[in-house]
């Protein structure tokens, strides 16, 4: 399953600042591994991601989540939810 | 429902949510002194200062008086021996900072039931290792039941089936089940008190067992010489409530001392790390504890809002649970002085689990101390000699004066071959006292490496004494100390060597000094490839697996097969291995073209 494009790009936008190893982002790139986040950083950023579509990302699904897709269809099924 | 009782329903919400008050003023404070944590608890609930639980964004969501908790737990206790537990049973429970677990934690101590905090996963793609880690601790610690968040259920079930324990109880099938009425009966004054599980590896998880002698020595300790609590405090914290100091630091601690404590979550504040600064002005909080590395995040996020913020009631910013980086604290201080922080404020304290929590603590009425010493005495002959003011600063290191034993306790630095040392002698720190835990649970051989028969605790960290006060200066042991969280290299190495086609004895994991005061993980990996993309597919794997795992960054060095030194009885040798790499010593395969990586990209 793939996530719209549209969250995909907002997603690698918010990523961007802390991608430090000047990867190019596509939706297979995995987000703590491939771009060598710090767990703190990751936290950061994940909430970045809630406040900027205003949803909650529990705990459980974080750890669930590894590449930019992933992440996106979460955004997806959370914002349609709302 | 009419309007007018809609109305006092929201009355009633909002009254109830009125967060507790800092002291109880009918009620006389007795810091510790109690037999067992029940009885603590007992005396609390005849007041009304409690515990206080905000969200993620800052607004207080639950309040719970003592009086409330004590409740809460006895019920809870009930339900307990309802699910089937029997005196002296295991109750794992995930700590996600809340009224459950409080409810839970506290319920065992009514119920004769030793409750084991464990850790919930906060990290991106960390399920797997979390699994892994929770099935290991579950077996250990021979649980008979586990109670976790409906968030958490399918997690900790994965990790439940891999550890054989069939009882899984979310937070409200344990609330629905019966109460028994069953007589129940409380620990006693020689009775366990809860296993804690923030020590030893994944594979090899080691149950730190504390007994109610030990935390009454042990919050008295912290309440009454180390911290000098009144009725004035008012305690905050986003510390874990599996680690002990957030568990007996800003949980038992206080509610034997009938302080209120005011909590966010630790992913909370991994978040938002100005959150914390925010409400302790609001609470006007007084102590509130942190590894350096949350003193780091907060002063970095807080930004123009520090002038907005009155952080002056604060007496004691304490630190512990890492190594205390006086280039941090400065900057904290200096970034918060706007917002009235005194830095005079700071309490540099040492303790570890397996003494409870507190050995030791700094004067709380006295600014921090920094020892410096001269850097090639100290390398080189291991003793602290104080540096000359002419000294260049590459030629001395600065450490952290962190005070005197508990009274009652005892610490003593020993050489290499048992001898006590003298003042300026670096050396192994041993700590004896009533804190100690009884030992690792089930787990003699354990529990024999690092008791001795003389009762005095290998603490694993080097340090010396200064007129009766302790300096820490580095680990004996191999534990990685990354963002105040203990890292085995054991389970850095293993990941690692699951990696195709390393085997194992291929990898040996340790941490450099960063330059930032910090651990930076290196990872030397023995490499058989020839190929460009093999090498960097390995170098990207072994990183990956690394984050998943450990979940840090780390340099993943490769060198040449058979090049990683091992001991004489065969074992790797980490020290060796880290003395060769410092020292240059190993041939390193470079990275190669970033076409490879390209390619190796375009590939997947």
């Amino acid at each position: 399953m793939t996530a719209s494009q549209d969250t995909i790009g907002q997603i690698c936008k918010l990523l961007e600042p802390f991608n430090s190893t000047g990867k190019v982002l596509t939706p297979d790139t995995e987000i703590s591994t491939d771009l060598n986040i710090d767990s703190v950083a990751v936290m950061d950023f994940v909430m970045e991601v809630e406040d900027h579509f205003d949803i909650e990302i529990p705990l459980n699904v974080v750890s669930e989540t590894h590449s930019i897709n992933d992440l996106a269809m979460v955004v997806d099924a959370r914002t349609k939810k709302a | 429902m009419t309007a007018k009782a809609a109305n006092q329903n929201v009355e009633a919400v909002a009254a109830e949510l009125a967060r507790t008050p800092r002291a109880n003023r009918n009620l006389e404070q007795k810091l510790a002194g109690f037999k067992t944590i029940a009885e603590g608890l007992d005396y609390a609930a005849c007041g009304l200062t409690g515990f206080n639980f905000y969200s993620a964004k800052g607004v207080l969501s639950h309040v719970l008086t003592y009086a409330e908790l004590r409740r809460r737990a006895l019920a809870t206790a009930r339900k307990l021996m309802s699910a089937g537990m029997k005196r002296g049973d295991r109750v794992a429970i995930i700590a996600e900072t809340g009224p459950e677990f409080m409810a839970v934690f506290f319920g065992c101590q009514y119920a004769g039931l030793v409750p084991c905090p464990m850790p919930y996963t906060m990290y991106i793609g960390g399920k797997d290792a979390y699994v892994g880690r929770v099935a290991g601790m579950l077996r250990a610690a021979a649980a008979c039941a586990v109670v976790t968040s409906a968030d958490l259920e399918g997690h900790i079930r994965a990790g439940a089936a891999g550890a054989g324990v069939e009882n899984v109880l979310t937070h409200e099938k344990l609330q629905a089940l019966p109460e028994s009425l069953a007589k129940l009966e409380a620990f006693g004054p020689d009775d366990v008190a809860y296993i804690q599980y923030s020590s030893g590896s994944t594979s090899e998880p080691k149950g730190v067992l504390i007994t109610q002698k030990a935390i009454m020595a042990n919050t008295q300790g912290i309440l009454r010489d180390g911290l000098r609590v009144t009725k004035s405090d008012r305690a905050f914290s986003w510390l874990p409530l599996y680690h002990d100091m957030g568990l007996v630091g800003f949980c038992l601690a206080p509610m034997m001392g009938q302080v209120s404590v005011d909590y966010i979550s630790t992913p909370s504040f991994a978040r938002r790390p100005a959150l914390w600064l925010r409400l302790m002005s609001e609470n006007r909080s007084t102590v509130s504890y942190s590894p350096s590395f949350g003193y780091d995040l907060a002063a970095r996020r807080i930004n123009g809002e520090a002038v907005t913020l009155d952080l002056s009631n604060w007496r004691a910013a304490g630190i512990g649970g890492d190594m205390v980086r006086a280039d941090v604290l400065k900057h904290f201080g200096e970034t918060l002085s706007v917002a009235g922080f005194d830095q005079n404020a700071f309490m540099p304290s040492y303790g570890m689990a397996e003494s409870t929590l507190a050995v030791s603590f700094s004067d709380v009425a006295q600014p921090i101390r920094i020892d410096t010493i001269d850097k090639f005495a100290y390398k080189n002959s291991g003793r602290a000699i104080p540096a000359t003011e002419a000294q260049d600063q590459d030629a001395v290191r600065s450490f952290v004066v962190c005070g005197k034993p508990l009274p009652g306790h005892e610490m003593v630095v020993r050489d290499e071959f048992g001898r006590a040392l003298k003042d300026r002698e670096i050396g192994h720190i041993f700590v004896r006292g009533p804190s100690l835990m009884f030992g690792y649970y089930h787990n003699t051989q354990a529990t024999e490496a690092v008791i001795a028969a003389d009762g005095f605790l290998a603490t694993g960290d080097m340090g010396y004494m200064l007129n009766d006060e302790i300096v820490i200066t580095g680990r004996a042991k191999d534990l990685i100390l990354h963002n105040g969280r203990n890292i085995w290299p054991q389970d850095i190495e293993w990941a690692a060597e699951q990696v195709e086609p390393l085997k194992s004895g291929d990898v040996a994991a340790f941490a450099v000094e960063g330059d930032d005061g910090d651990d930076d993980v290196v990872v030397l990996v023995q490499c058989r490839a020839t190929g460009d993309v093999e090498i960097e597919k390995l170098r990207r794997e072994v990183s990956a697996v690394v984050h998943h795992s450990a979940g840090v960054e780390c340099e993943v060095v490769l060198v040449p097969p058979k090049s990683l030194p091992f001991t004489s009885s065969g074992k790797l040798s980490r020290a060796g291995a880290k003395q060769k790499y410092l020292s240059g010593e190993f041939v390193e395969i470079a990275h190669r073209s970033s076409q490879a990586a390209e390619f190796l990209a375009a590939a997947q």
